[in-house]
This record gives C-alpha cells, structure tokens and sequence, in this order.
C-alpha cells in the first residue's frame, strides 16, 4: 500500500513538474492516452496523439473546456504491447485522470481499457474500430472510428453496385480486426445476394502470400472481386506479390490502410477501393485540419487516425460540458447521449441509442495516381449492418 | 499440375531468401560462435538505403548497388564497434551483445527513419507476370530464384577456391589451428560479417520487392525463420544452412497451399511440429556433425 501510494505521489509530483504554470488554483481536467508510440502502432498512435493535443491547445487556449477546467494531457508509451498496455494505464489511472483514450489496436486497447473500467473513468477508442470493444470492456468505453460492420456494409453496398458477385476474403484470425471485419463483409455481402467463394486466411507474421496468390490466380472461376481488411506491413505485401503475378481483380480494403504507404506503392496500389472515415476535400474543414497539423508537425498526413485523435478530446470537452463536472458516472452519461456532434472529419457522431459505438458516415475512396480520388461517402442503411 | 508447379517455384523463392539469411547468420557462428540476432538490421539497413536512394532519383542499378554496400559496410561496422571487444567472452555475452545491437538499431531506425512502413515502389520492369508455357511466374520471384542460385554457386566457387574461401572455411572448423597457419584472426571476422552482410542485403533486396514497404521491425522475422533453418540445417554448417532454408520454405508453401481452411491458422505450429520431427530423427540437423567438444 505505501508503495503504491509512494508511486501515486512520484506521478502526482512529475505531472505537477510538467503542467507547471498553467496549474494555479483552477481545477485540471486530466486526459491520460496510452499510446504504442513504439512498435507496430506508433505511426497510427503518433497521429492520434498529434491530432489530439492540436485539440487540447485549442481548448486551452480558450481557457479550458467550458471556460473552466483546462487540459492537461498526458501521454505514455506502451510500446504496442498489450501488456505493457496495462502497465501504462495503471499509471494513467493511478495520476488521477478523468478520462482516457485508448491504443488504436483492439487487444491492448482491452487490456488498457479493463483498468480504466474498473476506476470508471470513460474511455475512447479513437481508431481500433470492432463494434464489439465497447461490450468486451463495459460501459466507460466508447468506440469513435468508423466501425467495422458499418465499414462492411457499405463495402459490399459498392461491390453489388460495381456488379460484383463472387469474392474471394481474405483474413487474418490473429487480431478482432483483421477477422472480425471481413465477416461482416461476408455476412453483408452474401445477405443481399452475393456469393463468397473461397475465404484464405493469413497468419500475424507471414509476409510471404505467394501461396495464397497462386490459389487465387488458379481459381476456376474467377471471383469477381477480393475483399480483405488487412494492413500495414501485410497489405503491401500482399497486393504487391497479388499484382505481380499477373492477378488483375478489383482489391476492395477497409481504413487500415488509410496510410501514405498504400499511396506510395507505385502501380500495384492502383484501382484499389478502401473504406475510411473521412476525405479532406478541398475547402472542407477536414482539409484546413490537416493543413493545421501540416503547419504544426511539419508533414501533410491526410489520414484519419489525427483526425480521430482530434475528435476524442472534442467529444471529451462536449461531455463534460454537458456534464457540468468531473465525476466519471457524470461524464460516462453525458457521453452516451450525445447525438448529431459536428465530427472534424466531415460527419455528425452519434452515441445516443448505439451502444456506445458511433454511428457516422463512411467514406469511399479509390486510389488512382498515387492519390486518393473520393468516391462517396454514406450513412449506412442500419437495416443491412450486421450485428456486432 | 500448374498449382504443383507454381507452389514449387513459390517455396524455391522463399526457401531461396531463407537459405541467404541462413548462410550469413551460419557463416558468422561457425567462426566466431556468434547467434547474430540483429542480422535481420543488417538487411533493414539494406532497405532502407534502397528506398532512400529511390527516393533521392538515383537509376534504379545503382540504388541497388548502393543497397548491396550499405549492407556490408554495416556488417563490418557492427563487427568492429560491437563484437569485437567482446569476441572472447562467452556465448551467452555474445548473443545478449547482439539482442542488444537489434534493439538499439530497431529503435533508431524508429526515432531517426520513420515508425511506419515506408512504400517502396518497384520500376515497372519488374512488376508483373512472364508467361512460361501455361505458368505464369512473377517476375520478381524469377529474378530473386535466379540470383539466389547464381549466388550460391558462387559462394560455392569461393569457398572452393579462394583463399579468402578456404581459410574461412578452416577457421569454421577448427578456429585456433587456422590462427596457427597465420591467417589473421581481424581479417576473417571481417570478411566473414562483409559476406555475411552482402547476404542480408540480396534477401533484403528480394524480401523488400515482395513487401512492398520497408519499416523498422521487418528484420525481425525472416532471421527468426532463418536461425530455425541454421539450427535444422546443422548449427555450423554451411550446406546444412541452406538445406535448412530451402526446406523451410518449402514447409511453409506445402503446409499454407494444402492445408484445409479450418486447419490453417495452425500452420506455424505445424510447421515448427515437422522441424522438431527432423530434429529428433537427426538431433545434429541436417548437415550437423556430432561435436567432441564446444569450443
């Protein structure tokens, strides 16, 4: 117990060191993040954390959120590991926060998740988008991403209407992810007439898909379309040794690979379809973000993930300002009704009645040149998501 | 019979990259007693000089020269600032040195390069298919199967009649007696990470077409698969490295293109459940003789 206390006091006494001056009498509101600034999440948790504290100093420099309460931020590593995820989040949890967001991974996500639920601090999951994060946690936790039955759904809405009737999935049982959004796509795609004829399966560590290539190039007949949500490295990996073997069916993605590096992959990228939330048209409000965190990081990163980190603390302000305090029951339940919040990337966000996961518009985009080429962005119809 | 055909040349391809990784990682062990755990950096350091250099508009040959160099110059930088002063302490010293030259690398390249996956875009010469009678076979994977081959045959010619090639191959047999013959202990660990580190960036070359993309931590798996091949193939053993390698490519394709679906996501375990099978018919690998004694 005195250990822990002692513990408690060394990160009372660091944060007190780092949010010096803008400390004073006035009453901090604490927004912990435990963030794989390391390993295979930091590019993704790097611009959520980015995306967010451009949030936070905006709220600040207005004198906090309702006038009142500033924000202090704080960010710890938890190398994408899940348990060194909940290791942080204790930490987080015992520096007095009042609200958290979690890694953009499902797993540590869960892990970090569990001990915030338990403190009753509420929780936002800015990027790892399974609908079901929310249940597997409990009720402080809230999905904010695009999720991925509604991702599903209007990729299969785009394949019908593209004429496309067979597919070829492929996924990856080794993250809810990589598994769980493809099955979506099957259940939506095969709901509304559709045939999916061949499911390939990739493991975390394989690079090498030569075997899964030969089996698609030497299907008889051919699918008419292949669908799969993985990501970085796996989706480079994948469409490259795809396309160089001669493969030429229209590839259809999820918003993992919402990153620079699928529009960096020269000609074996082209034509490929990928569901996102949000595009930064010119003129729109997403677009003049990005060139804020452009202005402030140095890099045009249009991919939604700094967006998101944005929208987390926004939507965190607007709680607690409904609220009107920091309790965690207070905040938990301000949250969950909010309905119709203007979201940065260009779609209202809706709590209210959705269990906690967001309802919102998905956006298609198709890549062509290198860049992404808007193609439509949609509320699902609610009647075709499937259930999480 | 194309599916056979083609599968074959898949697990060629990438027991191919296997056994050049094998090579270099069985190479610097069989003279120095060394598990180089950050060999998988060393072909990292390969990718990433390929993608800059791309990127700075340099033609294509010489990035790929560049690649190659940047890889053994890396090699023998490690050998010199990391390992030698710590050549004759025990193995257990070396290996943790070499864990903690990957990590530290793995940490730069994330600190100084970038954190995500950096795209690196093949000329369009190298993309696609060539038809080979009623097979179609990716260019990459004809090229990567070509040189491999031609490398090895080679390493072969070298180790055979260099003398560079036989007193490394001495030293791996019997290090102190080849010191006795007057062969200069620096010179051969040098040349062992040089090639070692030439190795590393053909596979990374190979590797990084395949992928797509370069990033911090894309090392890390392919050695791990090649130290599973050193130690099939016979820990020491030259041949056996590269016999480890491509039987280890070839139980990956077999396993992931015959497998039934509900049975796939146990192929590594099954994988590595055939690789115990091999060890226990023949505990010194492949290739391994029985040792008197550890040196």
């Amino acid at each position: 117990m005195s250990l822990k206390n002692a513990l408690a006091a060394a990160a009372v006494a660091a944060t007190a060191v780092g949010g010096a001056g803008a400390a004073g009498a006035q009453e901090q509101v604490r927004i912990g993040f435990a963030a794989g600034l390391t390993g295979y999440l930091a590019f993704f948790d790097g611009m959520v954390r980015n995306g967010a504290q451009m949030a936070v100093d905006e709220i600040n420099a207005q004198g906090g959120i309702a006038g009142q309460w500033p924000i202090e931020f704080i960010v710890r590593d938890m190398r994408s590991d899940a348990a060194a995820a909940a290791v942080v989040a204790r930490e987080l949890v015992a520096a007095d926060i009042h609200a958290m967001i979690t890694p953009c991974d499902v797993d540590p996500a869960i892990a970090a998740g569990q001990l915030a639920q338990a403190a009753e601090i509420p929780m936002m999951s800015p990027c790892a988008s399974t609908p079901t994060l929310p249940g597997q946690v409990g009720p402080y936790m809230f999905n904010l991403k695009t999720a991925d039955n509604l991702q599903a759904t209007v990729l299969s809405e785009f394949a019908h209407e593209q004429g496309y009737e067979t597919a070829y999935v492929l996924l990856s049982p080794d993250t809810p992810y990589t598994d769980l959004l493809p099955r979506y796509f099957i259940q939506a795609f095969e709901a509304s007439g559709g045939e999916v004829l061949e499911v390939g399966t990739y493991g975390w560590d394989q690079q090498d898909f030569s075997a899964e290539v030969t089996a698609i190039a030497n299907m008889e007949p051919q699918p008419d379309v292949i669908m799969t949500s993985a990501y970085e490295p796996h989706f480079p990996a994948f469409i490259t040794q795809l396309r160089n073997a001669g493969v030429e069916i229209p590839v259809l993605g999820s918003d993992g690979i919402d990153s620079p590096t699928t529009l960096g992959l020269g000609e074996v990228a082209e034509g490929v379809v990928f569901s996102m939330a949000g595009y930064p048209a010119e003129g729109s409000e997403l677009e003049a973000f990005y060139r804020d965190y452009e202005e402030r990081f140095g890099e045009y990163l249009p991919f939604a993930f700094s967006a998101s980190g944005y929208e987390a603390i926004m939507l965190f302000a607007e709680a607690i300002e409904q609220a009107g305090s920091l309790e965690g029951p207070a905040i938990r339940d301000a949250l969950d009704r909010i309905a119709d919040f203007p979201g940065v990337t260009g779609t209202e966000i809706t709590y209210e009645g959705q269990n906690r996961v967001a309802l919102r518009d998905v956006t298609l985009v198709r890549v062509e040149g290198g860049q992404q080429v808007f193609l439509r962005q949609v509320a699902p119809d609610p009647a075709e998501v499937p259930e999480p | 019979m194309d599916i056979l055909i083609q599968n074959l040349i898949n697990a060629l391809a990438l027991g191919g990259t296997y056994a050049l990784l094998a090579l270099g990682l069985a190479l610097v062990f069989s003279i120095m007693g060394l598990i180089n755990l950050a060999h998988g950096e060393l072909m990292t350091i390969g990718a990433y000089a390929l993608y800059f250099m791309i990127l700075w508009a340099f033609p294509f040959w010489l990035a790929l020269v560049g690649a190659l160099l940047c890889a053994v110059v890396a090699a023998v930088l490690m050998e010199r600032v990391a390992f030698r002063p710590v050549r004759d302490a025990s193995m257990a010293t070396m290996l943790l040195t070499s864990f903690a030259v990957s990590a530290i690398l793995q940490v730069a390249y994330q600190n100084l390069i970038s954190p995500r996956p950096l795209p690196v875009a093949m000329p369009s010469f190298l993309g696609g298919a060539v038809e080979i009678g009623s097979l179609q076979v990716g260019m990459i994977q004809l090229l990567a199967l070509g040189c491999t081959a031609a490398l090895l045959l080679l390493l072969v010619w070298v180790f055979r009649y260099t003398a560079f090639g036989v007193a490394m191959r001495a030293a791996a047999e019997d290090f102190d007696t080849t010191r006795l013959m007057g062969i200069r202990a620096n010179a051969l660990f040098a040349g062992a990470f040089a090639l070692s580190g030439l190795l590393a960036g053909v596979a990374a070359l190979f590797w990084v077409a395949q992928r797509g993309s370069v990033d911090p931590l894309m090392g890390f798996l392919p050695v791990l698969k090649a130290f599973i091949a050193v130690i099939v193939g016979g820990l020491g053993s030259l041949v056996g490295a590269v016999a480890g390698g491509f039987l280890l490519g070839a139980i990956e394709i077999a396993l992931r293109a015959l497998l039934p679906s509900d049975l796939l996501p146990y192929r590594d375990a099954l994988s590595l459940l055939l690789i115990i099978l091999v060890l226990l018919v023949r505990p010194q690998g492949l290739m391994g003789r029985r040792r008197e004694g550890v040196r």
